[in-house]
């Protein structure tokens, strides 16, 4: 275990790239913390405080995916959210508009092509937020009952400055992301949202021993380790189809003959589903909190019902919405009928059933069958700290809880990747150091 | 000096994420946001790229530089 960490940095390429993530996150936490121009930040303190105790907040997700730095206002406040949020509307939209099938057929430069629509729209949408946040900042919704002006000067000029400023962090972000997927390790998108929640972990944590004590955090903790165990466990699960290859001469070589399998994941479409339905299940709370009346019928239904993370409804939807974005987006990522052609352009066949459409209906089935656990899986998982709000406190909504839920499922999932990441580097030199 | 400053920022900004935006897209998208498969950029970068990637630097540079200013104008007033 240490020796691998020793020969992953006595690889200088691997070493560069790792000091190279290790920069990119400081300067993200850095600049986390700068509040945004014209913002005042003892007062923002100060309101911070007040909702520590308070109810829960609307933008628990939001403050989630950003470390905390919404609350704060910060430079870098809205985080990779709309970046997020680009790509599950440009992801959606797949399936939707005709062109964008076409470009995600096209291969690498078509994908090239989504990426580049995907950033436009990330600015878009950060301008959107940005002028959400400081409009609800203005009118002092973003902390209840917090009678502090967060912005001490409401001039047009001023506020315009903010909304451009955290656009322009946003987009920042997007380059810090894009950057450490380029030139360190890891995935720099996903590697940015564990930071983000990984940092809440102590304050959370602190949190619940200050205000419950050392037998209920040791409880937490032991929990919360074996909920890690449970989906590291469940990630790595895969049903593995054996294939078999016929063996066939191209010019003088012989190519296949040999058999394999393809591996199916239990849960092939990872956190996806947590966070379209989350980020789903978050938007009547926003649009609820931008409307302002709080007294309407549909107002107090939308409080009492959905935003409500004890309420069996908010519970049951949010279970249900994962299962079905589960099976949804395996249906967009893995396709069978594709699947078997390839199987069959290569000689290719799945012992005991026929090659061509036989073999698409069979993946269908056994991926159907395996979807179904892995989504419930993650429903459990998503939900479980719902049940456990007495025991937190209740503060912020289950999403925030670092110990369960949407937190752990992502963190898990990203650290994996990456080690999975740095491990195949390491491979990559000793091979190398063989042959020479 | 205030004025200047938000003047500033508004300029840089606005620069910062038009030069973003004219960079090589990177990544797959949400697909490999996730525990996706394995990408390898075996294009390096080119030297257009590596000039905007300078001009990049010093507009953040200039950028941050200015936030700080105006908190730090903020707090000496207050």
């Amino acid at each position: 275990m240490l020796g691998a960490f020793r020969s992953a940095l006595t690889t200088p390429d691997l070493r560069r790239k790792i000091l190279f993530t290790l920069g990119m996150v400081v300067l993200y936490r850095l600049g986390a913390t700068i509040p945004s121009p014209g913002v005042s930040y003892p007062n923002v303190q100060k309101c911070f405080e007040q909702m520590q105790g308070g109810s829960q907040s609307v933008f628990s997700l939001l403050n989630l995916f950003s470390g905390g730095a919404l609350l704060q206002l910060s430079v870098l406040s809205l985080g990779i959210m709309p970046y997020i949020t680009a790509s599950i509307i440009i992801q959606l939209l797949q399936v939707v508009i005709p062109r964008f099938e076409q470009l995600k057929k096209e291969g690498q430069s078509g994908q090239a092509t989504l990426t580049q629509y995907t950033r436009y729209l990330t600015i878009a949408l950060a301008v959107l937020q940005a002028t959400g946040i400081v409009a609800l900042a203005v009118r002092g919704q973003l902390f209840q009952g917090c009678t502090m002006e967060v912005i001490p000067d409401s001039s047009i000029l001023n506020l315009v400055t903010i909304v451009v400023v955290m656009t322009a962090g946003a987009s920042l972000l997007m380059w810090m992301g894009e950057l450490i997927t380029e030139r360190g390790i890891g995935n720099g998108m996903s590697l940015l949202i564990f930071t983000s929640i990984a940092a809440r972990i102590p304050s959370q944590g602190g949190n619940i021993l200050n205000t419950k004590g050392g037998l209920v955090f040791t409880v937490v903790c032991v929990f919360g380790l074996a909920i890690i165990a449970s989906v590291v466990f469940i990630e790595q699960a895969q049903r593995r189809i054996p294939v078999q290859y016929a063996k066939r001469m191209i010019g003088r070589r012989m190519y296949g003959g040999t058999s394999t399998y393809l591996p199916l994941k239990v849960n092939q479409a990872g956190v996806i589903p947590v966070i379209f339905g989350s980020s789903l299940l978050y938007l009547p709370q926003l649009l609820g909190q931008l409307a302002g009346n709080q007294n309407t019928w549909w107002a107090r239904f939308i409080q009492t019902y959905i935003v409500s993370p004890s309420s069996w409804v908010h519970i049951l939807l949010y279970m249900a919405m994962i299962i079905f974005f589960a099976y949804f987006y395996v249906s967009i990522t893995f396709n069978p009928e594709e699947r078997a052609d390839e199987m069959k352009k290569f000689g290719g066949f799945i012992p005991g059933i026929r090659p061509g459409r036989p073999t698409a209906e069979y993946l269908s089935f056994v991926l159907s069958r395996i979807t179904l656990p892995g989504a419930l899986y993650l429903g459990i998982i998503a939900v479980l700290p719902n049940f456990f709000l007495g025991l937190t406190g209740g503060q912020g909504g289950g999403q925030q809880f670092p110990f369960g839920g949407t937190a752990v499922l992502i963190m898990v999932n990203v650290g994996l990747d990456t080690v999975k990441q740095v491990e195949s580097q390491l491979t990559q030199r000793n091979y190398e150091g063989f042959l020479r | 000096m205030t004025l200047f400053l938000q003047i500033m920022l508004l300029v840089t900004s606005v620069l910062l994420v038009l030069l973003v935006l004219l960079h090589r897209a990177k990544g797959g998208g949400l697909s490999s946001l996730f525990g996706g498969g394995m990408q390898s950029s075996l294009a390096g970068s080119s030297v257009a790229e590596k000039n905007l990637d300078r001009m990049t630097f010093f507009v953040i540079a200039l950028w941050v530089i200015s936030i700080i200013g105006s908190g730090l104008l903020v707090s000496l007033s207050s």
